[in-house]
């Protein structure tokens, strides 16, 4: 029953279940608390968040007697930034410079987080895409979009 | 049970579901659907959130219409990548992939591909006519249901969810608290109070779970997908070369395609990971009955019959507590209930009242729409297998730009791209840890409601938490939550259960 034992999907799920449940039971101290007649915006949270750091608890602990399970995956660094850095990014430049832009550059972003990335090809990708959205999204659906930085 | 409103109200519906905007709008969906589907890697919740913005200019009824039409389209489009290559793009082509594929090695493709479509439409038509019939006595009977029924209901349904989905009991329960909890997140309707807002006015709003299952489903699966490197290869796409079936598979496949309606039928209407259950659910059944259930898996015709037929009865089911009580019972029907929210319809027992037009269109048009599939998958399965040779690292940056912009367009703001990413950092590592995402994505949506009906089924009580257990439907519905939660922990029902689930795990 060593640390280094234990199951470690269920050790990390546990913790994070603790983390959330206490995070929201927690703040939910500075809320009205209410009384089982006229619950007040703290009631509800706070026992959901009991009964998730009571689960999460349960987890950590059988994840001590629970050997042989196996170890989660390894972080996969690289799409996992590309994409996720990809969509920030998105989410950034739209509001600055419309689509068009915002378009192209999180394509190609986004394509550095797989296999074989080819400058290349991934330029072509990403001008067909981004004529592709500005087509179908601003002319053919009609969405109130910015299309370039100074519109 | 009344049956005598019946015709007419098909034929209003199907008044509605044939005008030419509809049709076209029905076909698209069907269309757009099948298309995102049969992208390997990327299943019907993940297809739908996609699209979901393209449906947002439009008015409720053709815009409904258009996303049941994606739903089966999407469903349809992966049982053809299963047949066509090994790739599953959701966890119930699982099943058609074991003798689908062989089929397809084996040069039959083509009628496996007949033989799902014949038995999809199948199971469709029937499950279609189930909403129709049994549609209005269940809305009926919502009407009479009080807060602590409905509080009970939910219950139920979460519970039901989590036993029948797949992995681990109590971290889906966790997740399901997770998701209620991030549900709640926002002004308060009792009290006006901003909960865990910190002073970003967007959060007093609430987190939109659109872009939740736009992060957890779409970013997610293609972190993972490029995690692993069975589609970083070219794929091998079996040749489609008559789609004929002969009359031996026509004759073998009646008998699954029936049972498998009928399965599928049943484990649509209950709550948690219907077709992907109701398909291994026909599978086996199809094995044990089987005279030499050595050609199962190897390429066996009612291996792809029973489970597609199920699956797809299932898909048509599981609009039923939607439709009548406004209780989504999966992923895929919690980002129906988005969308409806979106349209500013409240989904419930009041919509086949108030509109009736919508109801009964969106019914008869799911029909046609299942009509059209049939209809468009054979023909056109040319097209597809063109499609599907477009290597995934030129597909996925495209799928994340759809993404984004469905995120951005849901109230044009790039807050929610930022939620999105969020929850896709969370899902990738949630369910690294054996997390599912799709018991949070239905906590979100029913948090809400949970805490309203608690509060109002209280303050009628006075207090008193009995009120649950007195009213005979509220305990009768706990005592079935119960009896699941007690099941579970029997060895016996355990095992079957890890068989079942755990198969489709894989």
């Amino acid at each position: 029953m060593a640390f280094r034992d234990r199951d470690r999907k269920d050790f990390n799920a546990g913790i994070m279940y603790v983390v959330i449940g206490a995070f929201f039971a927690g703040f939910a101290t500075n809320y009205p608390m209410g009384s089982a007649v006229r619950m007040g915006p703290a009631y509800f949270p706070t026992i959901l968040g009991a009964m998730l750091v009571t689960l999460g608890l349960l987890l950590v602990f059988r994840s001590f007697f629970m050997r042989g399970g196996e170890r989660p995956s390894k972080t996969h660094w690289q799409p996992l930034l590309g994409i996720l850095g990809a969509v920030l990014l998105f989410a950034f430049l739209i509001d600055r410079t419309g689509l068009i832009l915002a378009s192209a550059v999180t394509m190609v972003v986004c394509s550095l987080g797989g296999w074989d990335f080819k400058w290349k090809e991934q330029v072509v990708n990403s001008v067909v895409m981004t004529a592709a959205v500005v087509g179908i999204f601003y002319h053919g659906l009609g969405l109130p979009f910015r299309l370039f930085p100074w519109s | 049970m009344d049956f005598s409103a019946l015709i007419p109200n098909l034929t209003l519906g199907f008044t509605v579901a044939l005008s030419f905007q509809n049709l076209i709008y029905c076909f698209i969906g069907v269309l757009l659907g099948t298309l995102i589907g049969v992208l390997p890697g990327i299943g019907p919740v993940a297809t739908i959130a996609m699209l979901l913005p393209i449906t947002f200019n439009l008015p409720p009824t053709p815009a409904l219409i258009m996303l049941a039409g994606i739903y089966y389209g999407a469903s349809y489009g992966g049982s053809t990548t299963a047949i066509l290559v090994n790739l599953p793009g959701e966890s119930s082509s699982v099943v058609t992939c074991m003798d689908g594929y062989q089929l397809g090695r084996q040069g039959r493709a083509g009628p496996a591909l007949a033989i799902a479509a014949i038995g999809s439409f199948f199971a469709g038509t029937v499950g279609t006519l189930l909403i129709a019939l049994f549609g209005p006595p269940l809305a009926e009977l919502a009407f009479a249901f009080g807060a602590a029924e409905y509080f009970s209901m939910m219950v139920l349904g979460l519970i039901s969810a989590v036993v029948l989905a797949s992995g681990s009991l109590i971290k889906a329960i966790g997740m399901i608290l997770v998701g209620l909890l991030g549900g709640i997140v926002g002004t308060d309707v009792n009290s006006g109070i901003a909960r865990y807002s910190f002073g970003i006015s967007e959060l007093s709003d609430g987190i939109g779970f659109v872009s939740v299952a736009m992060g957890m489903f779409g970013f997610g699966e293609i972190i993972a997908n490029l995690g692993q490197t069975s589609l970083a290869r070219h794929v091998e796409v079996s040749k489609v070369h008559s789609l004929m079936p002969t009359k031996d598979d026509i004759r073998m496949s009646i008998g699954p395609i029936v049972r498998g309606t009928a399965i599928g039928t049943v484990f649509g209407i209950l709550p948690g990971a219907h077709t992907v259950i109701a398909a291994f659910s026909s599978y086996t059944m199809e094995k044990k009955l089987a005279k030499d259930p050595t050609r199962f898996g190897k390429g066996a015709i009612e291996g792809v019959a029973g489970p597609e037929s199920a699956n797809n009865a299932a898909a048509q089911t599981c609009f039923i507590p939607l439709l009548t009580l406004g209780i989504p019972t999966g992923a895929v029907m919690a980002l129906m209930v988005g969308a409806m929210t979106i349209q500013g319809i409240a989904p419930g027992p009041q919509v086949m009242t108030q509109k009736p037009d919508l109801f009964w269109g969106m019914i008869a048009s799911m029909w046609l729409g299942n009509g059209m599939l049939v209809i468009l998958n054979l023909p056109m399965i040319g097209m597809w297998v063109q499609f599907l040779k477009i290597p995934y690292r030129l597909m996925f940056p495209g799928i994340c730009l759809f993404i984004c912009i469905g995120a951005f367009s849901i109230n044009n703001a790039s807050f929610d791209v930022y939620m999105a990413t969020l929850f896709g950092f969370f899902g990738y590592y949630a369910s690294k840890w054996g997390c599912e995402p799709a018991p949070l994505i239905l906590g979100f949506v029913l948090g809400p409601l949970m805490e309203e009906n608690l509060r109002r089924a209280m303050l009628i009580s006075r207090g008193d938490p009995s009120v649950f257990f007195t009213r005979p439907i509220s305990l009768g519905m706990l005592l079935v939550a119960f009896a699941l939660l007690a099941m579970i922990v029997l060895p016996q029902f355990r095992k079957k259960r890890a068989e079942v689930v755990g198969e489709a795990d894989a």
